[in-house]
This record gives structure tokens, C-alpha cells and sequence, in this order.
């Protein structure tokens, strides 16, 4: 009778119990795959968040983040110098404002340069021109939240005034919607309009003239986004450039950490509870079943064989339940992502949680270790098991 | 020769102080004896057949099992031979609970390497051979006491060991019952197994064509010098 | 100058060097951060320049008169935090735009305490339609959505260590239960009825329960210390992360001894359900 079929028999003795334990590692292993899930989650959501922008390099005044802090000065001749290196393809000024629709709602004004690529995308009408025709009114591009709540269409008219910390009241400025766009980084209820640059900065009184938060670029296919980097930098030593790699590694450093301590405390203490589970369960099995193991080692099973009867019943057990545990884990997975996404300021397309095969690999090994070791005392329980002794103590008993 | 036995002793430390349980015990088994050992309780019956069974390796003396010195062997090869070439029978039968009757024949098969055929032909053998054939389905729990053991006798036989040992076999039966177990134990012996059987029965005992008694530790010919 | 004045002047701490400007008591006083203080390995008395420029261009002496710990901010948790404190006019002073002439009466924020808390959405919204341009935000409102979400969060992540302790617990108790199978045998077969045997394992789950609870809320403690004194470390800051509270330890011992004599008595019952003939035989 091979192991495997011994220990299938030895588990399936009690079915209580072995029901009761398979849904103990059920539980708590749909808890390991969700920590581990959410340990990298945050940062894979970000990656294809900034990749689905299609601009690999950014440039920022300081550190501190976009809108944050201070602007970058002159831009324009910023673009045309980094547009000139031959480690990049094209480059993007974009300016972060706050707007109001006087007297209805406020929202989030984007100033925009030129590409042929949109930084958003375009789900009804056209993207921004590349220039703004003379004489004409500036073109608009606003989100569905704007455009279901104004009831815009493209064509129609919109009057913005610019929200600033200004002195000054801040001009009028009638614009035409030209689109209804996706912005990749809107917050479920966000009011987003984005209008080109030499716009925005009309609406701003000019106060704002030649001045970005960001700029996002795109490099050369022959360089790629490091070369350009290290390029940009010798030119404008004192900006911060960085690559999406480069702000990711940041963002996991720093804003995304404390999600990766959360995962790494309640893995810890998952895999912990799990061994508790699988080590009391088992040594409570062997301590009623020593008879049994002394007998069977009476009768010529090597201690070899109870160790792997032990180890298979531990990864039955651990096995059936690390499976259950899949299932259960990915709807678990997408209740906490729901309930995550639920703070403010959080992009719609973010996830906490995201599925990637590294997870489930690490998932497979931290509990089978844990499986192992879990094991290790009942078996050496098991091994030592004086055989004499015990069949003595159990015949007088 | 089977088993030699020389001088065998076992002392068991204990918190109260060392505790001898065997003295100078010396003996041989030869195909197809048939011995019966006597003793009251504690006297270390149950210690020599362990010792004999290489279930219990002795404080002093040695064990010749076909010749070879235990005492020389591993815990591996220990277990090699009480799988093959000694059967046990425990007075409470000791048959595992969640295996049928059928199942607790076949284990020691298994692992002594017998194919899935092999297994089969053995265990229907031996299952008609103790006359529960019928009942190769029920779990121990299904089954008499009477039956139990006989189950275990089969168990016992499943890799056709030379040697079976029986510590007290009838004791958890009743007269009726342990007759039958006894009858069953005789046709063993007659079929060729030598058998040493630890015993309180007088009549269990009596079937046997040597009879020793234990005291003390100590191994006498029943009725004589030891 | 736009952006938050604030943000601005974190950002310009940076070019903090330490050094008497001027005579000490002409410079103004400021408190500093503590994370800034040890960062720069600044000291209370010290005179430190301040520029709002990113580049450190005119720069003024400012005295450090004391030390604060800041806020901690779940929201902010990672930030450095990097500031100090000035008196109004000394800001207004420092990042004012020489080219704006309203630019010493410009502020970017102001916070407003009300008599009533209560009343902040009809403030927020009766001062938006008096003054246009000027937008109001209940604090409450903006703060109390990331804890209400963290704790959903941790929340459900109880439940899931609960429902997984709770079959845990029930293994051991069928197992503990499958271990009396013959004293309760015995004890049916004396005569003691069903009732009388669960009234003997409520009894004893109830104490083992209590102990058990009483045990796990005095690790929860110990714990406690433990995560506050690392992620404290870790994150440089005064905010608490865990903290049990009565409520939370009552609430624990609440849930945790009904489980326990409720998985003590199922794991029994499915015992005293058999007859006393089953429960005796091997």
C-alpha cells in the first residue's frame, strides 16, 4: 500500500476532522495568495497604468510629485532641447490646474502640448488639434462624469474660469468640445477637462505662461528609457528625470510600502497560523494512533515509511486545502480590491490586487515549506516512537 | 535454526531506579518448534518475545537471527526481518481501523515488494486459510474479537515468515473463541511456521510441544532448571 | 506664486544650511520638525536660512525656538516630513512675488473651527454661493473616507482569520471529543444522561474559552507594542497602528467564548448522538 493511498486512508479515517483542517489551510491560504497577490499588486496596477499612457521618461521640477510642487520654468525651450537628442522620439508638456463651470462645479484643468499621441483616450468626437486655430475658440476635451453631468456633446460650448491661489480674478474663457474622453489616471468621480497649453495658460491669466508640472516623453526604440534618461540629465542636471521603472521603484519605496508591510506582516502571520493548524492537527493524529505506528513498526515498517505516511498526510491536507485556497482567494481578492479602491484620490483603472504567476509560484512554495515543517515534529514524534514500550502501555491500558 | 538466544538480559532505567526485567536468557528456536512460555505477570515474558521479534534490542547477551547478529544490524534491516521473516500477534490484535480485513492482510505485502498479483492470491489464501474469506470487507470495527485475531494470525503469516510470535493471543477472547484461535495457531505450526507463544492459558500452553516458565526475569524449562 | 505655499517651503528646506546669519534676535522663530532636526542634525537655538526658491536664492535667517512632531497622517505616511513652522507674516514675507501686489495678503488655505461640527456642509455650501471662487470642503468629509476604507479592509480580513480559527477550533474539538469517545461511553453507560455530560463540557469549554480569550487579548497587547515600536521606527513617525482598545478586546472576548463552548458542545453532540454501545467499542 504505497504512502500516498496509506495517508488518503489515515486522513479520510476521521472526516470530520480532516474536512475541519482542509478548511482551516482553505481559509487561511486564500489569505497567503491575497497578501501575496496585494505585496506586488500596487505596482503592476501602476506599471500598466503609466505603460498605458505610452510614455516611458518624465521630467518634473523637483521630487515632489506633479502638481505638488514647483513648475518647470521655460518650458518651452526645454521641449524643443530635449526633442532634439536623438534618444528621444517625442516629448509632451502637461500642465495640472483646477478649473470651475462658474456657479455649477469644479474640476480638474489640464494643460496639454502637442502629440500626435493622446495622452488620453478619445471615446467620442476628436483628440486636441496640434494647434489651436487663430481667432477660433480653444478646443476641449472633458471626461463622461463632465460630459453626462454638463450633457455635453462635442460641438458644444463651455465656459471655464481657472482656480489659482492668484490675487487676481482669473479671465472667462469660452471653450469647444471637441471630445469625450478616458483619463487613464481619473479617479472614479473625477471632473477632468484638458485643453492645450498656450489655453490654459490664457485661463490663467498668463501668470502660468511657459510653465509645466510634467513633461512625459518617449524614447527612441534604439536608446530606450535609461539612455534617455542619463541624456536629459546632462543637459538639465538640476530637474528630476526618471524613467516609469524609475518612478515605480520610488513609489514602491515610499507610497506603496505601506501596503507591502500590511502583506508581509499578515503573510507572517498566515503561513504561522497555518503551521499551528497542520502541526497540532497531525500531532494530535499521531499521539491517538501511536498503537497503530507501534504495531506497524512491529510489524516491519521501517521508520523511512511512517515518516512518508506522516508527510503525505501533512501534504494531503495542506495540498487539498492550498487548492481550495485558489478559488476562495481570487473572490476574497476581489472583494478587499473593491473595498481598497474605495480611497479617495485612487485612479479607477488602479488595483491592489493583481493576479501574476510569481504569486501563485510563491504561494506553492511557502506553503509547502510550511507543510513540511509542520510535519517535522509528529514525525519525529513518530520515528522515535519507542515500540516495545508503547505496545506494553497499551496492552495494560 | 531460526533464533539463537544467549544470555540475554534487559534492564530498564527508570526514575525510581533500574528495573530488570530479563536475566540470563538463552534459548533456540528451530523450524517448526512450537514453544509456550509461562509466567505471572511482569516476569518479563512480553520483554523476550520484543527482543526475540527485534522489536527490543537487549541490555547484554546476544541474538542470532539465521545466524546473523542482530546487535550488527540497523534499525532498517531490524525492520526488514520482523517484515519478512517474523509474524506478530499481539493479545489486542493491534489490526489498523481504517483498513478493511482484506487491507490489513495486504499491508505488510506491499511493503515488502510483492506485485498487485502476488498481493491478491496471498491474501484470498490466508483470508480462506482463517476461514474469513467472507468478511475480507468489513473494517475491524465489523468484525468479533475472535475474528479480529484471526485476521491479525493472517496478517501475521502474510509474507510467509519462519517465526511467529504470539504475545498472550487468547487473552481478550473468550474459552470458546480462544479455542478456536488456538486450533488455528496449532495448524500454523503444523503447516511448518515455528511459533513461540507467551501465554497465562494452561490450555493454550499445553498445545505446545515445549513448554518454558519465566520468574523473575529468568528461563526455565517448565517444571526444571533453566 | 501657485501651489501650495506650504509644499513649497518643504520643498526649500532642503537647502537649509545652518549658520548665524544675522544677530540672533533679529531673526524671526520657527519650530522644525523632528524628523528635520535629526535629518540635518539641527538644534533648538540654532539660526538656519530659509529661500523659497528651489535654488536657494534670497535666503533669510530664521531662529529654530523649538521642535514639533508632526501630525501623523495615514495619508502622508511615507512622506518625509520635512517642515517647519513659521508665523504667518514671516511666510507671506519669504514667498511672496515681489511682482504681486496682493501677493502679503494671499493666502492658499484657511481652516475653519465652527462652534457646531455639524453644521460644515451647510458652512461649506452657503460660503460657496456667497463668495463664487471660493470652495469650501468639510475636513471630516475628505479625512474619514481612507480610515473608513482601511477599516473595511482590516475588517474583512478578520473575518477571514475568524471563519479559518473557527474550523481550526473545530478540528481540535472534534479530535479532543474523538479522544473521550469511550469515558463518555462509560459515563452513558453508568447512567449520566446526554444533557447532564454537556452541561459538564459547557462548563469546561466555557473556562477553557475564557482562558483562551483572556490569553490571546494579552498577546493582542504584547503585539501591539511590538508592530507600533517597528512601523514607528520604520516610518519615522508618531502614528499609531495598532492599538487595542476595550471596546476591541471586548469585543474579541465576546466573539471568541461563544465560538469556543459552541465548537466545544457541536464536537460533543456529534459524540453523545451515538449510541453508548458504538461510543465503547474499539
Amino acid at each position: 500500500m504505497r504512502p500516498l493511498f496509506f495517508a488518503w486512508r489515515s486522513l479520510t479515517r476521521q472526516p470530520a476532522r480532516a474536512v475541519l483542517g482542509i478548511a482551516g489551510i482553505a481559509a487561511v491560504g486564500a489569505l497567503l495568495f491575497d497578501m501575496l497577490l496585494l505585496s506586488r499588486g500596487l505596482v503592476l496596477s501602476f506599471s500598466d497604468l503609466l505603460d498605458s499612457v505610452g510614455f516611458d521618461v518624465r521630467i518634473t521640477a523637483t521630487e515632489a510629485l506633479p502638481s505638488s510642487g514647483p513648475p518647470i520654468e521655460s518650458v518651452s525651450e526645454v521641449v524643443r532641447t530635449v526633442k532634439a537628442l536623438p534618444e528621444i522620439d517625442d516629448a509632451v508638456p502637461i500642465a495640472f490646474g483646477r478649473g470651475a463651470v462658474p456657479g455649477v462645479m469644479s474640476l480638474d484643468l489640464i494643460g496639454s502640448g502637442p502629440t500626435e499621441r493622446n495622452v488620453w483616450k478619445v471615446l467620442e468626437g476628436e483628440a486636441l488639434p496640434s494647434q489651436e486655430e487663430e481667432g477660433a475658440e480653444p478646443a476641449l476635451v472633458v471626461n463622461r462624469n463632465v460630459a453626462e453631468l454638463l450633457e455635453l456633446v462635442p460641438g458644444d460650448e463651455l465656459t471655464l474660469t481657472a482656480i489659482g491661489s492668484e490675487a487676481t480674478a482669473l479671465p472667462k474663457v469660452v471653450f469647444v468640445v471637441v471630445g469625450v474622453a478616458d483619463f487613464y489616471f481619473d479617479t472614479p468621480d473625477a471632473r477632468t477637462a484638458a485643453a492645450l497649453l498656450p489655453a490654459y495658460w490664457r485661463a490663467y491669466g498668463e501668470t502660468r505662461r511657459d510653465e509645466a508640472d510634467m513633461l512625459l516623453l518617449r524614447s527612441s526604440a534604439e536608446a530606450g528609457p535609461e539612455s534617455a534618461v542619463a541624456a536629459i540629465r546632462e543637459v538639465y542636471p538640476d530637474l528630476n528625470v526618471f524613467s516609469n521603472e524609475q518612478f515605480l521603484t520610488r513609489f514602491q519605496r515610499t507610497e506603496f510600502s505601506y501596503f507591502r508591510q500590511i502583506s508581509f506582516a499578515l503573510s507572517t502571520v498566515t503561513l504561522f497560523f497555518a503551521f499551528l493548524l497542520v502541526t497540532t492537527l497531525l500531532t494530535v493524529s499521531v499521539n491517538q494512533r501511536f498503537a497503530e505506528i507501534a504495531s506497524l513498526r512491529a510489524l516491519g515498517f521501517a521508520r523511512r515509511r511512517i515518516v512518508a505516511d506522516l508527510l503525505w498526510e501533512s501534504a494531503l491536507m495542506v495540498g487539498t486545502g492550498g487548492l481550495i485556497a485558489l478559488p476562495v482567494g481570487g473572490l476574497l481578492a476581489s472583494r478587499l480590491d473593491t473595498i481598497l479602491k474605495a480611497m479617495p484620490g485612487l485612479p479607477e483603472r488602479l488595483h491592489f490586487f493583481v493576479m501574476e504567476p510569481r504569486a501563485a509560484l510563491l504561494y506553492v512554495a511557502l506553503l509547502t515549506g510550511t507543510g513540511i515543517l509542520a510535519a517535522l515534529y509528529p514525525v519525529y514524534l513518530a520515528a522515535r516512537l519507542p515500540i516495545a514500550a508503547t505496545l506494553r502501555k497499551e496492552t495494560v491500558s | 535454526m531460526i533464533v539463537e538466544a544467549r544470555g540475554l538480559g534487559k534492564v530498564f532505567p527508570m526514575a525510581a531506579g533500574p528495573v530488570t526485567a530479563l536475566q540470563d536468557a538463552s534459548l533456540k528456536v528451530h523450524e517448526g518448534d512450537y514453544i509456550a512460555i509461562q509466567g505471572p505477570s511482569g516476569c518479563g515474558k512480553s520483554t523476550l518475545l520484543h527482543i526475540l521479534g527485534c522489536v527490543e534490542t537487549p541490555t547484554t547477551g546476544s541474538l542470532l537471527f539465521d545466524g546473523h547478529d542482530v546487535a550488527t544490524l540497523g534499525d532498517f534491516e531490524r525492520s526488514r526481518i520482523r517484515l519478512t521473516k517474523v509474524g506478530f500477534v499481539f493479545q489486542r490484535f493491534f489490526l489498523l481501523p481504517m483498513l478493511t480485513a482484506w487491507e490489513n492482510v495486504e499491508l505488510p505485502q506491499g511493503e515488502a515488494g510483492a506485485s498487485k498479483s502476488e498481493r491478491r492470491d496471498r491474501t484470498a489464501e490466508l483470508l480462506e486459510y482463517v476461514g474469513l474469506r467472507e468478511r475480507a470487507g468489513h473494517l475491524p470495527s465489523q468484525l468479533s474479537g475472535g475474528e479480529m485475531q484471526r485476521v491479525a494470525i493472517a496478517r501475521a503469516l502474510a509474507n510467509r515468515p519462519g517465526l511467529v510470535l504470539a504475545d498472550e493471543p487468547t487473552g481478550e477472547l473468550d474459552e470458546a473463541t480462544g479455542e478456536q484461535v488456538a486450533d488455528l495457531l496449532d495448524r500454523v505450526n503444523a503447516d511448518g511456521t515455528a511459533m513461540v507463544v507467551v501465554t497465562h492459558n494452561p490450555l493454550l500452553a499445553a498445545r505446545a510441544t515445549r513448554q518454558l516458565e519465566m520468574r523473575s526475569g529468568r528461563l526455565f524449562e517448565s517444571g526444571g532448571a533453566s | 506664486m501657485r501651489g501650495s505655499k506650504t509644499v513649497l517651503l518643504a520643498t526649500a528646506i532642503a537647502l537649509v544650511c545652518a549658520g548665524v546669519a544675522h544677530a540672533t534676535g533679529d531673526a524671526p522663530d520657527i519650530l522644525v520638525s523632528r524628523q528635520l532636526l535629526e535629518a540635518r542634525d539641527l538644534s533648538v537655538g540654532e539660526v538656519v536660512s530659509l529661500s523659497a526658491s528651489r535654488t536657494g536664492e534670497s535666503p533669510r535667517p530664521f531662529h529654530i525656538a523649538g521642535v514639533y512632531e508632526p501630525t501623523p497622517d495615514p495619508m502622508r505616511l511615507t512622506h518625509k516630513h520635512w517642515s517647519v513652522r513659521l508665523h504667518l507674516s514671516d511666510m507671506l514675507e519669504l514667498t511672496a512675488d515681489p511682482d504681486d501686489p496682493l501677493a502679503l495678503e494671499s493666502v492658499s488655505r484657511i481652516n475653519v473651527a465652527l462652534v457646531d461640527p455639524g453644521d460644515a456642509p451647510d458652512f461649506a455650501r452657503d460660503l460657496h454661493a456667497r463668495v463664487p471662487g471660493l470652495f469650501a470642503t468639510p475636513a471630516a468629509e475628505k479625512d474619514a473616507t481612507a480610515f473608513v476604507v482601511l477599516e473595511r479592509f482590516h475588517f474583512a480580513i478578520a473575518i477571514v482569520t475568524v471563519l479559518g480559527s473557527t474550523a481550526f477550533l473545530l478540528a481540535l474539538m472534534v479530535m479532543r471529543a474523538d479522544e473521550r469517545r469511550e469515558t463518555v461511553g462509560i459515563l452513558r453507560l453508568v447512567g449520566l444522561t446526554r444533557a447532564r455530560i454537556l452541561l459538564t463540557v459547557l462548563v469546561e469549554g466555557l473556562c477553557v474559552a475564557l482562558a483562551g480569550a483572556v490569553v490571546g487579548v494579552l498577546f493582542a497587547i504584547a503585539m501591539e507594542g511590538v508592530f507600533n515600536a517597528f512601523f514607528q521606527w520604520y516610518y519615522d513617525t508618531a502614528l499609531v497602528f495598532v492599538h487595542v482598545t476595550p471596546g476591541i478586546a471586548g469585543r474579541c472576548v465576546a466573539l471568541a467564548v461563544p465560538l469556543g463552548v459552541l465548537a466545544g458542545l457541536v464536537a460533543s453532540w456529534t459524540l453523545l448522538r451515538r449510541d453508548i454501545v458504538a461510543l465503547l467499542r474499539r
